[in-house]
């Protein structure tokens, strides 16, 4: 008697809710928060700086290179990290010690995305919120696609990732930054360029693009004094461009909805149709 | 700056504080990290028997002890490649790093993991997880020899031409690493950017099983060099009168440490300073007789590593510093400390 109750307790067991959890990508730990579960965070990585509050939490350092013994310190339970996480030893490792480790997809459609936060309740035993979370995303970022699509042509946008004010990177194919301009009907000025490259003072004039996007490693470090060539394109001048930080535009997370509205309003509605190139 | 053989203590003492320190260091990394563990836990899993905290023998045979000694070896190897070098070019100032033999193997080693992808690809599928480690050897030993060569001149060597010859092969190294980082992928950038900043972070039996006998071999070969690189210091030409092959020696020197960098940087990517500051105090101390100065290299340049890489581990928990960062922040304001106290040259 006894060993059949065993039996079905230990499986509830097992899936018990995780109560101690360590995140790894700005996201994730975004999407804990609008979950409402940030109660259960332990530490977080340092590209989570979103919201305010995850100041406060233990950083366990870059998701890139998750030191073994720090995380398994905070004793989680879970790991809930990107397939970008690594070492990978030290994930074994974790592993090995007991604790669940989450690789989550990258997220680079709002589909993918939306899946994401999906998978991220499903995880913390929060599938009902995550699902209630999932329909607001999911009907804001069809009112801003439907807009998008209205518009009638695909504005080319010039991207920009500045990392500093002297460090400045044009996003390429093959980047978030380039899937983020598709979700808005958009698509990027750069089209030689693969993942992201150094900036080209002569190539960001050559690109003629029909609205700039700027994103911000660090909030306020790109400084329009130290690249003048951008002032001078007309979609600068005319007011189709935005600064803003990169977790916020490329994190494709819960703020994504923000993210596609603040770029489509950017965007001009009456964009000459480009030739295509293909 | 050549002592007395004997210097100015004798060396059992020192010996035996070096090997306190050693022991100590070796405690206290083991025992010391983000992860608390019970000292009798320790002392239960180190016995082979089950400790109460069921992660606490994972914790210490998989990570710690695997780190420490791989530390260990890497620290020493750096130090007596330091010691080697500065014997071979009769000069203080050599130094894996300074004479571009860290980056020339880093520089190989980064081309396994950027053109794995492409050309490099076939070799790679043959030579497995040795390709790393063979390329790096390879890549070290070639900057010595460059080194040499455009140092040497009639038997001499010019220090003005050996620094300078180190300062243009660092740069080439690295601008071939900013060339290969510019063509990168994203995922190949994430390994070669933490690749050059150093770092035992990741080190386990498979590292060490890969690294080990590289370096241990450099450390086996390297006594055997002491007392023609004594001769050495009074003079190339004397080498030969005393008896030894010069040219044999030279060789033998530039290929110990080109398998052991080679083998260091493989498995914990560039740590600077080693190499430089650890012979120096050694020579200070004890005297400038290789004798002397590889083996007490060796055993300080491990503990001053395996040092470090507790400080690493436990400063900014539960992150951790790149140990290539800490040996240079410790190791930088010393040296300056050496420069202006005139001791260097």
């Amino acid at each position: 008697m006894l060993l059949i109750a065993l039996c079905w307790l230990t499986p509830a067991l097992v899936q018990a809710e995780p109560t101690r959890v360590v995140t790894a990508d700005g996201a994730i730990t975004e999407t804990v928060y609008r979950l409402g579960l940030e109660s259960m965070l332990v530490a977080v990585d340092t590209t989570s700086g979103y919201p305010e509050e995850t100041q406060t939490l233990p950083k366990i350092g870059y998701l890139r290179a998750l030191p073994f013994e720090g995380v398994l310190a905070m004793r989680p339970d879970v790991l809930i990290t990107t397939e970008q996480a690594a070492p990978q030893e030290n994930l074994d490792r974790l592993a090995k010690a007991g604790i669940q480790i989450e690789t989550l997809p990258m997220a680079w459609t709002p589909e993918a995305s939306l899946e994401r936060i999906l998978t991220v309740g499903e995880i913390l035993h929060a599938r009902t919120e995550a699902k209630d979370l999932v329909a607001e995303l999911s009907s804001e970022i069809s009112r801003v696609q439907q807009s998008a699509a209205n518009r009638g042509s695909r504005p080319r946008v010039l991207f920009i990732l500045a990392a500093g004010n002297h460090s400045v990177l044009l996003a390429g194919q093959d980047t978030a930054a380039s899937a983020l301009l598709d979700a808005v009907n958009a698509e990027n000025a750069v089209t030689t360029i693969q993942g992201y490259k150094p900036a080209s003072r002569e190539a960001i004039l050559a690109s003629q693009p029909d609205a700039i996007v700027i994103a911000e490693s660090t909030p306020g470090q790109f400084d329009i004094s130290n690249w003048q060539e951008l002032a001078h394109l007309d979609a600068w001048k005319s007011g189709h461009r935005m600064v803003a930080d990169s977790m916020f535009l490329l994190g494709f997370g819960p703020r994504l909805p923000e993210a596609l509205d603040a770029l489509n309003r950017v965007l001009p509605s009456n964009a000459a149709v480009v030739s295509d190139d293909s | 700056m050549i002592r007395d053989a004997a210097g100015r203590f004798g060396h059992t003492p020192a010996l035996i504080i070096v090997v306190c320190a050693a022991v100590s260091v070796a405690l206290l990394s083991v025992a010391s990290g983000a992860y608390p563990l019970a000292i009798p836990d320790i002392l239960k899993v180190l016995g082979g028997r089950e400790a109460s905290d069921p992660v606490a023998s994972l914790v210490l045979l998989e990570v710690r002890m695997p780190r420490f000694l791989l530390g260990f070896l890497v620290g020493a190897v750096l130090a007596v490649s330091g010691a080697l070098l500065q014997g071979l070019f009769r000069n203080p100032l050599a130094d894996p790093g300074l004479i571009g033999v860290s980056a020339g193997a880093s520089l190989a080693a980064i081309m396994v993991i950027v053109l794995g992808s492409t050309w490099l690809g076939e070799w790679l599928e043959f030579a497995g997880e040795w390709a790393l480690p063979i390329a790096a050897f390879f890549g070290g030993s070639a900057t010595v020899f460059l080194a040499w060569r455009i140092a040497n001149r009639g038997g001499q060597t010019q220090v003005a031409t050996l620094l300078l010859s180190g300062i243009a092969i660092n740069a080439i190294a690295g601008a071939a690493t900013g060339l290969l980082t510019f063509y990168a992928t994203d995922d190949e950038l994430r390994s070669l950017t933490f690749w050059t900043m150093g770092s035992l972070g990741h080190a386990g039996w498979d590292e060490l099983v890969i690294g080990a006998p590289f370096m241990i071999l450099a450390l086996i070969v390297s006594p055997f060099l002491a007392r023609p690189l004594d001769a050495f210091l009074l003079g190339e030409s004397v080498v030969g009168h005393l008896g030894y092959p010069a040219n044999t020696v030279k060789k033998a020197a530039i290929l110990v440490v080109g398998l052991g960098v080679g083998a260091a940087v493989a498995v914990s990517g560039l740590i600077g300073f080693v190499g430089l500051v650890v012979p120096h105090l050694v020579r200070l101390v004890l005297g400038a007789s290789h004798r002397v100065v590889l083996p007490f290299s060796a055993l300080i340049g491990g503990t001053l590593l395996v040092a470090a890489d507790s400080l690493a581990r436990i400063l900014v928990a539960p992150a951790e510093l790149p140990i290539g960062l800490m040996m240079a922040l410790i190791g930088g304001p010393f040296f300056l400390g050496l420069l202006m106290r005139r001791k260097i040259v």
